[in-house]
């Protein structure tokens, strides 16, 4: 019987699949349109459309913005946080500090707990947990009676110390989930076991603030599922970039946060290890936003920090850096200066060629007007674009900077391309990474259409794009690892430590792994582990991840240290005392023995669709353009070529060549002579 | 120029100084090893073209705003533009030269291509210490002298080659030698980030298109600033207030500032502010001229880059000798008090021009304590905190200020987290939150000011320096004044004190340091802020009931619902006694 192996990437808008068949190793795809009251309607859908039997899937596993809309419109659960007595408004004055220097007008980022729902317990543990006060256990009851009377749903508990000391949150939660059965209750340490007490209130809050939502939409989706006689385990994607069970994720749903945004750099790594590619730079380019992610020798870069509308979370995510430019970024004009960005036309009116009342022109436009992008292209014709409309525009805007509509349209790509450049540049070269030893995938609706010419300005090789841009993150769903990320504070010298206290933490963080691996279904012979730490110089702040090798060996450790430094910052002090911040465990369960590869189905017919007059450098070339799908593997190229599908445009300029590989990407690089 | 450039590769260019000067930044602040300025964000940073014009800055503190090209040029002036060589770094912290304390290092080397001199990298950062009679700086100078090293420009890299002689000097008159060293190569560091950036955009353009590209971006700034300064209108606008005192118990000192408006020129003159003091709030006249750009900024463009054409429409006087233009000897180490001030008079001076984009006064200064001592705990080695504490900044037109926001003359500071600092340091954090009723009343509130508070685990020398006691936060268009600081120490003993500044006070064990900041003023009337805004505000504690009965005129029922009637009443008297007072 045939088995299938199922990922979904849940958007606002559409609902992605990639179904690969296990033994035929075929893999397709399918998208339908996104249910955001029950986003669980979707993935039900689409896997009744995909899957002629749904008890027939083996695995499956999904990514979901759920938890990230819940936050992003405001519409959580109203929690309640209980600190330490006499530090009650450190999560309302969220450190005091300004995000905007030029302001007079400043506000805060709006917090998720309004001061009346902030309560304050007697407790209190020194640094070394030493108890200076002891848990008053009767402080609670006003609290618990406010809960019930006001019908609170979700409760986040951060007491000083306790990313060392929990033992008064532990109690402080078993009392209150004795009389408060329905509530969720979130600990601050069980989120994330790092001091910095208002970022850990901070991640604490969301974590509760999303649970009642997340939770809801996960069990909904469990109980279709088995309706529909599916028997697998569920999983879910995470921030991290691993993945996780439904059950663990109903626990600590912050982690899976970000799990829509992350999925582009997990196909990345899935297709490092396709294509045999261990460095990639990751660019995701849509309508308002251009995303970058690095994907350096197999592995995304993983930060243990991160800010969603300004307030912090700790916990391990991949390390996305975005800048707003996109399809929709707007030309405009100041001082005789024409600019680009970073405002967009967003989706309403979105560019001129949309024909919903836009005049300004945007990056789209200016790709129409040069043909890059043809009018009939977006959602398969569906959308017709309106390319009066934008010459219309380009041709009133143009002449105010002295420049002819085509040099104009061309100047505006040029001036975006730039700008996503020195971003690319500062994600790169800042961190002493040399773009030029990396391969560029470039994914999302606009990224394929500019991917060449950020190449060329970062003088990297070659340009990959996927097999199906529009559902990359899927795909790579299907490709990544059970993930558990475990963290220790541990603030010590490096100088005079005992390499077998260190060892004995990480077997401790270990074993905590190995319980979490293996109450979600991991066999001891898939799990492996992956160590680091997090060290600085004495007095830094700012901290550099480590590795650690099997063996704890703190020269090692010291000379790695160094080394990074130096790579990083340009300089490093090798005399300087060095310390330890936090010990870090990354529990991992191995999946699938998948080298990435699949197989794809073709379309019949002649690949090249028509012939445009597309505009490169001011001169109009004849462009055939190329429907993907009925592309050859292993078939190659010379641009000028444009190829079009369903969800992107590539290009491929004049001096360019295309290949196809055996997997279906499409690999751009400068023509050979 | 002779050279056209096209308005594409001019928007180009001018994208890549902005974003070298941000790459220049970040190298800066991810290296440094003080907080001071990787929280703090004490620091600042440039790219100069070759006449030291400003190409792109980005900045920690917005107090260093359009600074750096001023050393670079004081610099050719005394030395001559030939001293420069390749590879050259040059180091200085002379307070009457880059107008700040001598703990700011300033840092900048020149740029060379294709054997010419095309520009030069700078940056600027805080170093915690510097060899001044007390660490970190102190409270209580009244001579340069006793702030520490000062040094004219001295080269500390020769042709790439770090001069290990003289940084060797800088180490050893530092507290902190290791940490101070660690800063100065992260400046250099940055440095070599804008020189590499320059280069790579030399080599794609080259050098003759980027100048006429510079021109023209000059050229861009200046009309779009003149076009702003036009539209505020022509007048004479004026403000004055008080420091608190010098810090050796002068005082009060007073401040003014005179705006002069007339078309696209603004004039600041500070004529009538206090001479020089013989303590050490006295700053260069160059920092002067950053405060003022920093008051223009806020209100003029402030989304807008800065660059060679910005500030071409501002003028800045101050008399020679004054507390605003010091000249040696005096003492400079809390230059930036003053500054504070001068920024909220400024603003509260064009309030009238343009009430839409002003705010009512914040609560002032950085409300600084450091707490020193050896640590117990950690075999007695010797520890320094220095911290900055938020306030409440004041109400505007259309909003509440904000509450423990720090002040404006710092960067992004954060305050220190509770769990790190007791961590570093013997010392226990119990308490630190707000005080409710310190914000300015009004239509539009100020925020509330905080309190913190320190249990001594060994005994410790503490110091203070708190300001705007004198003048408070004030409010505009009716608005409020909000209260003021308070350091109280060991509250509630028979040996309580209070005070606002401090040198070097012992605390024994179990002692405590209260802290308390002040609000920000109001905007608008007080008995016009919507009852329901005072309701919520005593729900959420910002504001007790007594505070909304007192300052805001309404009245709240034990179940904190509110008596109209009794509101109503209240509120009429309170519009009564005010006419009766004008």
């Amino acid at each position: 019987m045939t088995k299938y192996r199922v990922s979904a990437d849940i958007g606002g808008t559409f609902t992605d699949f990639v179904v690969a068949e296990e033994d035929t190793g075929e893999v397709f795809t399918g998208k339908v349109p996104s249910t955001p009251k029950n986003a669980a309607l979707a993935v039900i859908d689409g896997l009744k459309d995909l899957i002629p039997n749904p008890p027939d899937i083996g695995f499956m596993v999904h990514g979901t913005t759920v938890g990230l809309n819940t936050f992003l419109e405001r519409k959580g659960a109203r929690v309640l946080l209980i600190t330490t007595a006499g530090l009650r408004d450190s999560y309302s004055i969220a450190r005091g500090d300004r995000k905007e220097l030029y302001a007079l007008q400043y506000r805060k980022p709006e917090r998720l707990v309004p001061r009346r729902d902030v309560h304050e317990v007697r407790e209190r543990l020194k640094w070394d947990g030493t108890i200076l006060e002891a848990l008053h256990e009767e402080d609670l009851e006003p609290i618990i009676k406010k809960v019930k009377d006001e019908d609170i749903k979700a409760v986040a508990v951060c007491f000083i110390h306790s990313y060392a000391y929990p033992q008064h949150e532990l109690r402080a939660r078993e009392i209150l989930s004795e009389v408060l059965p329905d509530v969720s209750i979130t600990l601050s340490h069980e989120i994330a076991r790092e001091w910095r007490e208002y970022e850990r209130a901070s991640s604490a809050v969301m974590n509760a603030y999303i649970a009642p939502v997340v939770e809801r939409y996960l069990v909904s989706l469990g109980e279709q599922m088995r309706g529909m006689g599916v028997e697998a385990t569920l999983h879910v994607m995470q921030s991290s970039g691993g993945i996780m069970t439904v059950e663990a994720a109903r626990r600590q749903p912050v982690y899976i946060l970000l799990s829509g945004p992350v999925g582009g750099t997990i196909g990345g790594m899935a297709l490092s290890k396709a294509m045999h590619r261990p460095n990639l730079l990751c660019v995701d380019m849509g309508g308002t936003s251009f995303d970058m992610s690095l994907i350096v020798n197999g592995q995304p870069n993983i930060t243990s920090e991160t800010e969603l509308e300004g307030l912090p979370m700790l916990m391990s995510i991949v390390d996305i850096h975005t800048i707003g430019a996109g399809g929709g970024s707007l030309a405009w004009l100041e001082a005789g200066a024409l600019r680009v960005g970073p405002q967009s036309a967003g989706a309403d009116p979105g560019p001129v060629c949309y024909d919903r009342g836009g005049t300004q022109p945007t990056v789209t436009d200016a790709n129409l007007f040069l043909k890059r992008l043809g009018a009939q292209t977006l959602l398969s014709g569906r959308m017709m674009l309106n390319e009066e409309a934008t010459a219309k525009a380009i041709h009133t805007m143009a002449p105010q900077v002295g420049l002819d509509d085509v040099a104009f349209a061309e100047g505006m790509l040029s001036i975006i391309n730039a700008k996503m450049a020195d971003a690319m540049r500062t994600i790169t070269v800042e961190q002493g990474i040399d773009p030029r030893e990396y391969s560029l995938v470039a994914f999302g609706g606009a990224g394929p259409m500019h991917a060449v010419w950020l190449a060329e300005e970062l003088e990297i090789g070659e340009v990959i794009v996927p097999w199906t841009p529009g559902t990359f993150s899927a795909w790579g769903m299907l490709q990544t690892d059970m993930r558990h990320d475990l963290t220790l504070n541990f603030y010590h010298p490096l100088a005079g430590m005992d390499s077998k206290e260190i060892e004995g933490i990480y077997e401790q963080l270990k074993e905590e792994g190995v319980a979490a691996l293996k109450e979600e279904g991991v066999p001891p012979e898939d799990m492996y582990f992956e160590r680091s730490t997090d060290m600085r110089y004495v007095g830094q702040e700012y901290s550099v991840n480590v590795r650690v090798g099997d063996k704890v060996d703190l020269e090692e450790i010291d000379a790695s240290f160094h080394n990074m430094h130096a790579a990083r910052y340009g300089h490093s002090t090798p005399s300087a005392p060095v310390e330890f911040v936090n010990l870090r465990l990354a529990a991992l369960g191995h999946l699938v023995e998948s080298d990435g590869r699949f197989e794809i189905p073709k379309e019949d017919g002649d690949p090249v669709t028509e012939t445009r007059e597309a505009v490169f450098d001011g001169k109009a070339y004849k462009t055939p353009v190329l429907w993907r799908y009925r592309v050859e593997k292993e078939s190659k190229f010379s641009g000028p070529l444009i190829i079009e599908e369903e969800s992107a445009t590539t290009i491929v300029p004049p001096g360019y060549q295309a290949r196809v590989d055996d997997l279906g990407n499409i690999l751009i690089t400068v023509e050979q002579a | 120029m002779s050279t056209k450039v096209d308005p594409i590769t001019t928007e180009i260019i001018r994208n890549a100084f902005v974003s070298t000067a941000q790459d220049m930044n970040a190298t800066l602040i991810r290296s440094a090893y003080t907080p001071i300025i990787y929280e703090g964000k004490d620091c600042s940073v440039a790219l100069l073209d070759e006449n030291a014009d400003v190409l792109g800055q980005s900045l920690g503190l917005p107090l260093f705003l359009g600074n750096l090209e001023v050393c670079v040029k004081l610099t050719a002036e005394l030395l001559g533009w030939a001293i420069f060589k390749p590879g050259d770094i040059y180091h200085m912290n002379d307070s009457y030269l880059t107008g700040t304390h001598l703990n700011d290092s300033t840092i900048f080397g020149p740029i060379y291509w294709e054997d010419k001199l095309v520009g030069f990298s700078a940056t600027r950062a805080h170093w915690l210490d510097v060899g001044a009679k007390d660490p970190g700086g102190a409270m209580d100078s009244h001579e340069i002298y006793q702030e520490g090293m000062r040094w004219p420009p001295t080269k500390i890299y020769e042709n790439y080659k770090p001069r290990e002689d003289v940084i060797e000097l800088v180490r050893r008159n530092s507290r902190f030698g290791h940490g101070v060293i660690g800063d100065m190569n992260a400046q250099v560091a940055a440095c070599r980030t804008g020189e590499a950036r320059f280069h790579a955009l030399l080599e794609r353009f080259d050098y003759e298109t980027v100048l006429a590209a510079r021109d023209e971006i000059f050229r861009q700034s200046e009309q779009l600033e003149r076009e702003a300064v036009a539209a505020i209108p022509d007048g004479t606008y004026t403000a004055e207030g008080f420091l608190d005192d010098d810090g050796l118990r002068t005082g009060p000192i007073p401040v003014k500032v005179r705006v002069d408006l007339e078309g696209e020129q603004m004039t600041v003159d500070l004529e009538g502010s206090s001479d020089q003091t013989y303590g050490p709030v006295n700053c260069g006249f160059a920092q002067t001229i950053s405060a003022v750009r920093v008051s223009f900024k806020l209100l003029v463009n402030p989304d807008r880059p800065v660059d060679g054409g910005t500030f071409k429409t501002l003028t800045v006087k101050a008399p020679a000798g004054s507390i605003f233009y010091a000249q040696e000897p005096a003492a400079c180490q809390w230059y930036f008090s003053s500054l504070g001030l001068l920024i909220d008079l400024i603003t509260q001076a064009l309030a009238p021009a343009m009430p839409e984009k002003v705010a009512a006064a914040h609560y002032g200064d950085s409300m600084v304590i450091y707490v020193a001592g050896t640590d117990p705990r950690k075999e007695n080695i010797p520890f320094l905190s220095v911290e900055a504490n938020p306030g409440g900044w004041g109400a505007f037109e259309t909003n509440d200020g904000q509450d423990a926001l720090i002040n404006n003359v710092n960067g992004g500071f954060k305050d220190y987290p509770v769990e790190v600092y007791e961590n570093k340091y013997p010392v226990i954090l119990r308490r630190y939150g707000f005080r409710p009723d310190t914000g300015g009343p009004g239509r539009f509130r100020g925020g509330t000011g905080i309190y913190r508070e320190y249990h001594m685990e060994s005994a410790s020398t503490v110091y203070l320096w708190f300001e705007r006691s004198v003048t408070k936060a004030w409010g505009l268009f009716g608005g409020g004044t909000a209260q003021g600081p308070d350091v109280v120490i060991n509250p509630g003993t028979d040996d309580e004190q209070h005070m606002l500044k401090v040198n070097a006070l012992p605390v024994d064990t179990g002692g405590v340091v209260r802290l308390k900041t002040g609000g920000g003023g109001g905007f608008g009337p007080a008995w016009e802020r919507d009852p329901e805004c005072v309701r919520e505000d005593v729900i959420d504690g910002y504001v007790t009931r007594e505070g909304a009965e007192r300052d805001y005129g309404v009245i709240l029922k034990d179940d904190l619902s509110i008596d109209e009637k009794a509101t109503e009443k209240r509120r009429k008297a309170m519009q009564k006694e005010a006419k009766k007072s004008v």
